[in-house]
């Protein structure tokens, strides 16, 4: 019996330090104890699938087609209906100045553009738009476009959501993360930047 | 007749009751201890095709979660960035460029680099809930619940490790008590935010913004101290906030 409990104990002591304490880091894949219906065989976000002969699960719409809800592609002759210059911040040719007319200039529009410009802009145009954000500094090729410049005080509305959708330089594009409406609330707000430093 | 049994044998019925409860006990133990996902998931820490770090990008530098997880409002589902996103800031002429840690997304998006593939980074998901329950991002992020509440201070990681167990149990002790982990909207993405951060005027203030009350009077009327309780009860009862606890909520 004696020899038992000693066994036991050891055994005890082994399974402990093989456990080990719960949090501990490892890089393996987790164990699930009772895998039934865990992964079933269905399509998930960002996930490859093997059901589709390009192996990803995201599916492009049907050529020629937009799913219900989503933005209209973004050139004329892509799509030719609809307001053109709320899509694109042009007319024809030429950069458009003003709001389109779907989007109201009031108090929220400019509070939406505010948060969405502290999310995806001050990185490097810097919270007040003076092209110092943190990350300016670390480019190779500096400067940051300075959003309080005259020069860019003078661009026209259109321009500037045409920036954020296309990029420019050394910008990248914006529009797959900034939904259109925000776009404008971004340039929306960057007018209120520009003329909160002009007053000074 | 003589004794055929010797007499320690009159015993083995109760060393072999010890003996299996001793056994018993030890299996029991184990698997109370370490069949819950407190063992089982909290601290997985994948290895990651690029060495991304979150205490760098949103702790040091201070970008915002929803620069890269821009879908966590909209969406159930929190996106991990694609490709581009990264490019913004690393591509060429910009910052890095050419680190050795980016070389696989430089095969993602750099045309002129060796070995391009074009083919989408495979970051290795290390928060995941099992098919048959159903989660939603953006009820919880647009009702007052931070990102730190289910994934623990990610803008102190250097790498992302699950830090909650994200049970039904851990689901549930929330659902059941919100009051101590709602927060104004504002702050959803701020995860070093506290309810002391909130200062009493401040707090009054934003609340009358809010609501009709002018801010003094909400001041005659409401808690002497701002903690997490009185603003989670406030939030809780002023935003209407039930969280569900019926099976189908998530079992759908
Ligand atoms: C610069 C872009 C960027 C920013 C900003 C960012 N993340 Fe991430 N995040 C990523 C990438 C890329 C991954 C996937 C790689 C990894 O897990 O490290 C990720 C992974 C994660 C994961 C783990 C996902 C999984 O697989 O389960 C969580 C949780 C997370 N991020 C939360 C946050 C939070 C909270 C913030 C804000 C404090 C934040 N992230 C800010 C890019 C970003
Ligand atoms: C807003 C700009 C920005 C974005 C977007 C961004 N980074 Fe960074 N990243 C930086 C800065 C700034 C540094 C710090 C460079 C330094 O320390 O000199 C950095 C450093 C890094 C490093 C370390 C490089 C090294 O050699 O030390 C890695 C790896 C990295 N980032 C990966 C990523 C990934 C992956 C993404 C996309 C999810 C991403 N970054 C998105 C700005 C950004
Ligand atoms: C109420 C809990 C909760 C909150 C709050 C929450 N998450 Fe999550 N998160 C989860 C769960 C659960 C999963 C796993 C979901 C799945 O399996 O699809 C997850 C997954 C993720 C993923 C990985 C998705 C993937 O497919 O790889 C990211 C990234 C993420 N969350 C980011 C965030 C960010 C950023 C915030 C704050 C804005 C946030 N989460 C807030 C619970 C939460
Ligand atoms: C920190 C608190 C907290 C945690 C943790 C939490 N929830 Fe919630 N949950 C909430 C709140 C608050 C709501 C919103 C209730 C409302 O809108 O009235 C909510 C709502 C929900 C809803 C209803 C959404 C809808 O579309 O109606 C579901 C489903 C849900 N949670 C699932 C989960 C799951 C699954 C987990 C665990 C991975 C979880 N929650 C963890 C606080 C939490
Ligand atoms: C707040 C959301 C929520 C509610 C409400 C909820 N569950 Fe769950 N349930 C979950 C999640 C999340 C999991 C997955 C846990 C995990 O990842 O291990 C789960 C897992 C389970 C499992 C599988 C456990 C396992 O390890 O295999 C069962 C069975 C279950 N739930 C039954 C129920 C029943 C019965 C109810 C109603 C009384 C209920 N659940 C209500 C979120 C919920």
């Amino acid at each position: 019996m004696r020899w038992f409990f000693l066994i036991l104990f050891a055994i005890a002591v082994m399974l402990a330090v093989g456990i080990g304490p719960r949090g501990e880091k490892f890089t393996k894949p987790p164990l699930y104890v009772f895998p039934d219906m865990d992964w079933q065989y269905k399509l998930k976000f960002q996930k490859p699938s093997d059901f589709f002969a390009d192996g990803q699960g995201a599916r492009r719409p049907v050529d020629g087609t937009i799913p219900l809800g989503y933005d209209l592609p973004l050139t004329e002759d892509d799509f030719p209906v609809g307001d053109t210059y709320y899509r694109t911040g042009l007319f024809g040719d030429f950069y458009g100045d003003g709001m389109p007319d779907a989007v109201a200039v009031d108090e929220k529009l400019l509070m939406r553009g505010k948060e969405r410009y502290q999310i995806y802009c001050t990185a490097c145009h810097g919270t007040s738009g003076n092209g110092q954000g943190v990350v300016s500094k670390y480019w190779q090729i500096p400067p940051t476009a300075n959003l309080l410049d005259p020069r860019v005080a003078g661009l026209p509305d259109g321009q500037i959501f045409w920036t954020i959708t296309h990029g420019k330089g050394l910008m990248g594009p914006y529009n797959g993360a900034v939904p259109i409406e925000d776009r404008w609330a971004i340039t929306a707000y960057v007018r209120v930047l520009q003329g909160a430093a002009a007053a000074k | 007749m003589g004794n055929i049994f010797p007499r320690w044998l009159n015993f083995l019925p109760l060393q072999v009751l010890i003996a299996l409860g001793g056994v018993g006990t030890l299996i029991v133990a184990v698997i109370w201890y370490s069949f819950t996902p407190k063992y089982t998931r909290v601290g997985y820490e994948p290895q990651q095709p690029i060495p991304f770090d979150h205490s760098l990008h949103a702790g040091q530098l201070g970008m915002d979660c929803r620069y890269c997880h821009s879908n966590v409002e909209e969406s159930s589902h929190s996106n991990i960035p694609n490709a581009q996103v990264c490019w913004n800031c690393h591509g060429p002429g910009k910052v890095k460029s050419d680190s050795p840690k980016l070389a696989v997304l430089r095969q993602a998006m750099d045309t002129n680099s060796d070995g391009y593939t074009g083919e989408p980074i495979r970051w290795v998901q290390i928060h995941e809930t099992p098919d048959y329950a159903y989660f939603n991002h953006s009820a919880h992020v647009n009702r007052g619940v931070s990102c730190v509440e289910c994934h623990g201070k990610v803008n102190e990681m250097a790498v992302v490790s699950h830090q909650k167990p994200l049970s039904m149990g851990f689901c549930l002790d929330c659902h059941r008590n919100p009051e101590s982990r709602l927060r104004p909207i504002d702050e959803i993405t701020n995860l070093d935010w506290t309810a002391h951060d909130l200062d009493r005027d401040e707090f009054y203030a934003y609340l009358a913004g809010k609501t009709g009350k002018s801010a003094d009077e909400l001041k005659a009327e409401g808690p002497e101290k701002i903690d997490q309780e009185a603003l989670g009860a406030y939030l809780k009862d002023a935003w209407n906030i039930h969280p569900p606890q019926d099976c189908a909520a998530c079992h759908r």
